[in-house]
């Protein structure tokens, strides 16, 4: 367990400023070194109404005696004004010993693959303050936002009853990313149905030699069981990470997705304080331009 | 950007709204979380009826610029009161505490005393508390 307890004042305000960090700052701050004992970090991620905040909440009290686990939810951010309401905590707090988990709001900014900007720098600061896991609930997904993939370990994808035909589980995308499918809200009819279709898609599919094959389970937030089936395998996901020594290569694609969201980022930054006469000039010319600026650290 | 500043005057700010106390009418505070939002704020809304201590971890943990505290149950003092002395009590007495709901003229002040940075009712434009939280958390 931890050495000294955890300042949830400190980290609050850390991660508010870490939130609202520009392109600029993050290009001057130092790279921060990999820490040792980096937390595990869980990925709960589906539709929009799939129960991810409410199944967050249940497995975050399941698996945080002899821990310190933190929640990090995000929510989406209107292109419009920039504001959100992040309202995931909602259906935690009403859980009964949920005050003794830290769990924190996130915005999605200008992100639009399911994180928010600067979750790298996030997950990271979590790391720092010491912790052994790390629960991420995307915002409400459909079939490509699976960025989660890279910066989770272990990632799951709650699906609801009856709420596709089976070729949607055919589809490229989100489908072919999980490590876990649960079927939430199993006391829904068509559950057990649409259980097997994904089990008997999932076995069609190819799969590397010593490669992790999706499990799938049935989940109820009424039934504590099925809390615990969900728990056992995500440690035994865990477990097979450590045992392929796979943990090196998320690493290295994790740091893949941070330059390129940076870049991305900047880009956008970049093009939109133009004014209109610089895209009259040829596309040579823009594109220079544009990268001398992107590349600029203030 | 001047342009983009006052259209979104609560651009990078995080405001929790909070319900503290028993009364179970939160559409002011909806009303007031969507007006926030839609002035470029973060909102955080806790849903009805948590206590002061709740609403104050809950500020602290989200690193909050602001909390604004929903009250019709006439309780506003009490429960005013005992927030201000949670957040204390979190080493987090500088975040500003707003106070809405139906306050008497009389106990305005009074929670101004106790260190509320403003009360706002519903008479009030939704336009003058946005104005006001920009200028209160400039």
């Amino acid at each position: 367990m931890n050495s000294k307890p955890l300042d949830r004042h400190a980290l609050g305000q850390a991660l508010t400023r870490l939130a609202n960090a520009s392109t600029s700052d993050l290009m001057r701050s130092p790279q921060r070194t990999l820490a040792l004992s980096a937390a595990r970090r869980i990925g709960l991620t589906g539709a929009p109404g799939a129960g991810k905040s409410t199944l967050a909440g249940y497995l975050a009290l399941h698996r945080a005696p002899g821990r310190r686990l933190g929640i990090l939810a995000i929510d989406p951010s209107s292109p419009r004004s920039g504001g959100a309401i992040l309202g995931d905590r909602i259906r935690m707090d009403e859980l009964k010993g949920v005050s003794q988990l830290y769990i924190r709001s996130i915005g999605s900014r200008s992100a639009s693959d399911g994180l928010s900007d600067n979750l790298p720098e996030m997950l990271d600061l979590m790391d720092e303050f010491e912790f052994n896991e790390v629960l991420l609930e995307t915002v409400g997904v459909g079939q490509v936002e699976y960025a989660a993939r890279v910066q989770v370990d272990t990632l799951v994808l709650l699906l609801l009853p009856e709420s596709g035909d089976v070729v949607q589980a055919m589809k490229a995308g989100i489908m072919e990313m999980a490590d876990i499918f649960v079927i939430n809200k199993a006391d829904l009819p068509g559950a057990q149905k649409m259980a097997s279709d994904i089990k008997r898609i999932s076995s069609l599919a190819r799969h590397d030699e010593g490669s992790w094959r999706p499990s799938v389970l049935l989940a109820s937030s009424s039934k504590p069981e099925s809390i615990a089936a969900l728990s056992e395998e995500i440690d035994r996901h865990q477990a097979w990470l450590d045992l392929n020594d796979r943990r090196k290569v998320l690493r290295q694609q994790r740091a893949r997705y941070r330059l390129r969201r940076l870049i991305e980022r900047r880009a956008g930054e970049v093009i939109a304080r133009q004014d209109p006469s610089f895209f009259e000039a040829p596309m040579v010319q823009q594109l220079d331009l544009a990268l001398q600026q992107i590349g600029r650290k203030s | 950007m001047n342009e983009i500043k006052t259209q979104r005057p609560l651009a990078g700010k995080r405001i929790l709204v909070g319900k503290p106390g028993l009364d179970g009418h939160d559409i002011g505070a909806k009303i007031v979380a969507l007006t926030l939002r839609d002035a470029g704020a973060e909102v955080i809304y806790t849903g009805l009826r948590r206590t002061p201590q709740q609403i104050a971890q809950v500020a602290v943990d989200e690193g909050v610029d602001a909390v604004g505290l929903s009250i019709l149950s006439g309780s506003h003092k009490e429960l005013v009161a005992d927030v201000l002395a949670q957040l204390r009590a979190l080493t987090a007495g500088n975040i500003k505490v707003f106070v809405g709901g139906t306050i008497p003229r009389a106990d305005q002040a009074l929670l101004r005393e106790m260190g509320v940075a403003a009360v706002f009712t519903a008479d009030m434009p939704l336009d003058v508390v946005v104005a006001e939280l920009a200028h209160q958390l400039s």
